[in-house]
């Protein structure tokens, strides 16, 4: 830049322009005159009284996100609190050119405050939701009563049905008579002399995912599906011991508690971005899988015993997984069955292990008749 | 008119809002949410130049990282605070009342002093944030004494059944008012809570007519529909209620005084009824008009890949496209609305309510303002962190 630079815009700067000078203490407005010494690279800013003020073009700088396109609205970055309010167009693209560091920001750098608020928010949550909360839905699960564990079970078991149903139809529960009875018998044999907070309550829904699950005050609930992918009445018997295996320990009422008090907390951390309700579903559902692995395990050792001492070998629970794992490759359900229910090799492996040297009852858990009676249970 | 009054200008523009608010949502949405500190800070920024009483910009001089720390403390404090008495009164409600829902009420009720506390913050962090003519405005700490205050007004309002509405809105807002201050400058609230009375009468009338009518229609003849009653009282309560928002608004502002400055406000409740109609209108043909772009675009795909008809439940199960293909388009779209809605939100409706309030505000008596000195820095650490968090006063 030089000073025989011929500069129209500067000509009009020189022909006496005005602009709004506020110093940041107070709230006087100054009419100020400006002026543009090019060599000195300095706006000179002249009030009505006083000394002129000089600021220097490299430490211009502009306001980010004004509305105004026209007005050009500054500030010193050694006086932060003054501004000068331009609306001139032309004088305003003149200094937008002169003043090249006008977008630099000033970096006020919280960096270690918010490291050190950042590990306290993570540790604070991680203890809550993965210490705290599941140490309180543990006891507190012992102390619910019978009567609101099934209040609990009642509200998830038609919350469950109304989400695989279509539209206001919710999905049909299947109550052929023999078939109930077959289901019956089994569940009788596998409980026997069993101490169960509250009577095991078996549904069987129409829909073909190859899945069961235990709800809070004894419902265990299976699918048409996993009944009619089952080669023999042993391999849904091992799914059924399984099951009740989490009734015994009450395994769903601790998960409701502790998804009650998780969800608020993970409600908070991702706020309402874009839909952040989806986002809260599967971080809760990353949080049971996680949680219920030991709770997995020790359904399957329940399980074992269970049907060990109802004549049943152990291994019908690792066929029931194989055919589960077969079918894996096109239903949709079984994935998720399994994002729950990881390292299903091991779970294969000791399965056979309870197994060694057993030899089956010679009376089968159910006869035939009764195991097409089981089959059948959503013919009406 | 004085010499020393001037009116305000704003210089907002719906197309440049929108750009900012589309561009800083996709930032959001790729950074899982954490942009949304540095969003919420340029919104603001935007906002705040747009209206120029005397034709000097107001200035938003938040930052995003300080949202960030704010919301982290909150984080810290209300996570034990949420988790633990969801935990609690969920297993009371399953204990004495066998059932979710008490659980779900109790939770709320408990949330509620925690709300107006958030609120009382928020407003306390934005104003300390705001600056004109260089000087900053700020909020005297209070946030408990508003809290409980705030707890007591409505609870004598549902008593009095609305009765009373009017002396809650009036109390409050002198009670944030008289704690406002300008620069060296505070601000006071005048007037009595009476004054409220009239534009209240628009929505307080349509309920009690509409109750009176259906109780006098039920005690001639049982049996009648009352559905055209609601079609008709409805409208005339949100009408009535719009009314009040912005006529209380209005008087509330003229008893309003800094030093000698006085303001005179003329919002028109049309105008402002016009806006939330017609915004909302927009805010819906557009949202609807990219959801059908986004099914025709993805129509033409199932064609590309050979499908002869259009069936949803087949596109659904994978056999007209690649499953994965048809769930991250279903993805995308969720977002995409998402992001669409808030960003036309602020364009259609936020946008031109603030520029109608702005254009009709003029202040007088501006030669005292040259008295008024700057006022001390508030840190203000916590930087609206409980209302992030708690999402409350999420309009701007």
């Amino acid at each position: 830049m030089t000073t025989t630079e011929p500069a129209p815009d500067a000509k009009k700067v020189a022909n006496q322009v005005f602009a709004n000078y506020v110093d940041g203490h107070s709230a006087r407005l100054h009419r100020v005159s400006l002026n543009l010494d090019i060599p000195g690279r300095a706006l000179i800013l002249t009030p009505a009284q006083g000394d002129p003020i000089v600021w220097s073009l490299p430490d211009i700088r502009e306001l980010p996100d004004q509305a105004s396109k026209v007005t050009f609205v500054c500030t010193l970055k050694d006086e932060p609190a003054a501004r000068l309010v331009i609306t001139d167009g032309s004088v305003a693209a003149e200094l937008r050119r002169r003043c090249f560091n006008r977008n630099q920001t000033k970096t006020t750098f919280d960096g270690p405050l918010i490291a050190k608020w950042a590990v306290g928010a993570v540790a604070s949550v991680l203890l809550i939701i993965l210490v705290l909360i599941p140490s309180m839905a543990n006891q507190l699960a012992k102390l619910l009563p019978p009567e609101g564990e099934r209040a609990l079970g009642d509200a998830t078991f038609e919350q469950i049905r109304s989400a695989l149903g279509h539209g206001n139809f919710q999905v049909r529960t299947c109550d052929n008579k023999a078939g109930l009875t077959a289901l019956t018998k089994m569940e009788a044999t596998l409980s026997a002399d069993l101490e169960l907070p509250y009577p095991v309550s078996l549904r069987v829904l129409h829909n073909s995912l190859v899945n069961a699950f235990a709800l809070p005050g004894g419902y265990v609930v299976m699918f048409d599906g996993l009944i009619s992918a089952a080669a023999t009445p042993e391999e849904v018997a091992a799914v059924l011991a399984h099951e009740i295996g989490h009734v015994a320990a009450r395994d769903p009422t601790r998960i409701a508690l502790r998804s009650a008090g998780s969800i608020g907390v993970l409600g908070l951390l991702f706020g309402d971005f874009a839909g952040g309700f989806v986002v809260l579903g599967v971080a809760n559902t990353m949080i049971e899988a996680s949680y219920s692995q030991a709770a997995e395990t020790a359904a399957d050792s329940f399980a074992h015993e269970r049907l060990k001492s109802a004549g049943v070998r152990p291994d019908a629970l690792a066929e029931m997984f194989q055919t589960m794992r077969k079918l894996g490759g096109d239903a949709q359900g079984i994935q998720a069955y399994f994002s729950s229910h990881p390292a299903t090799d091991a779970r294969i492996t000791a399965a056979r292990e309870a197994s060694a040297g057993m030899t089956a009852s010679s009376e089968p858990i159910l006869t035939a008749s009764e195991w097409a009676d089981l089959q059948n249970i959503c013919k009406r | 008119m004085s010499f020393s009054s001037f009116q305000t200008r704003f210089s907002g523009q719906k197309d440049a809002l929108f750009g900012l608010a589309f561009r800083t949502s996709l930032l959001t949405l790729l950074t899982v949410g954490f942009y949304r500190f540095w969003m919420k800070t340029r919104m603001r920024r935007y906002l705040w130049s747009a209206i120029e009483p005397g034709g000097t910009p107001l200035e938003y001089t938040g930052r995003g990282s300080e949202k960030l720390l704010g919301f982290l403390i909150a984080v810290v404090f209300l996570a034990f605070y949420i988790g633990v008495v969801n935990l609690i009164l969920m297993f009371v409600s399953f204990t004495v009342l066998n059932g979710p829902g008490g659980g779900y009420l109790l939770s709320f009720v408990g949330l509620i002093p925690m709300y107006f506390f958030a609120r009382y913050r928020a407003r306390r962090y934005i104003l300390a944030r705001t600056r004109w003519r260089g000087i900053r405005f700020g909020l005297e700490p209070g946030a408990w004494g508003y809290a409980w205050r705030a707890m007591i007004h409505w609870l004598v309002s549902i008593a009095s059944l609305g009765l009373l509405w009017p002396r809650m809105t009036f109390w409050l807002e002198k009670y944030r008012t008289d704690r406002t201050w300008f620069g060296d400058q505070n601000f006071v609230q005048g007037g009595k809570w009476t004054m409220l009375y009239r534009p209240y009468l628009q929505a307080i009338l349509p309920i009690y007519v509409s109750a009176a009518v259906i109780a006098a229609i039920s005690f001639a003849a049982n049996g009648i529909t009352m559905a055209p009653i609601l079609f008709l009282s409805i409208p005339w309560a949100l009408v009535g209620f719009v009314h009040y928002r912005v006529q209380s608004f209005r008087i509330l502002a003229e008893n309003k005084s800094l030093g000698g400055v006085s303001f005179e406000p003329l919002p028109r409740s049309a105008r402002v009824l016009g806006i939330y109609v017609g915004g909302y209108l927009m805010v819906g043909l557009v949202s609807s008009l990219a959801l059908t772009a986004m099914a025709i675009v993805l129509g033409a795909l199932a064609g590309v890949f050979g499908a002869t008809s259009f069936d949803f439940i087949a596109l659904a199960n994978g056999n007209l496209l690649p499953y994965w293909f048809v769930a991250a388009f279903g993805a995308l779209t969720y977002f995409a609305v998402f992001i669409l809605y808030g960003a036309l939100n602020q364009t259609f409706v936020t946008l031109p309510l603030i520029g109608h309030y702005a254009e009709t505000l003029a202040v007088h008596g501006a030669e005292n303002l040259t008295a008024i000195s700057q006022r001390e820095r508030d840190e203000a650490t916590e930087a609206g962190g409980f209302a992030e968090a708690l999402d409350v006063g999420a309009a701007i």
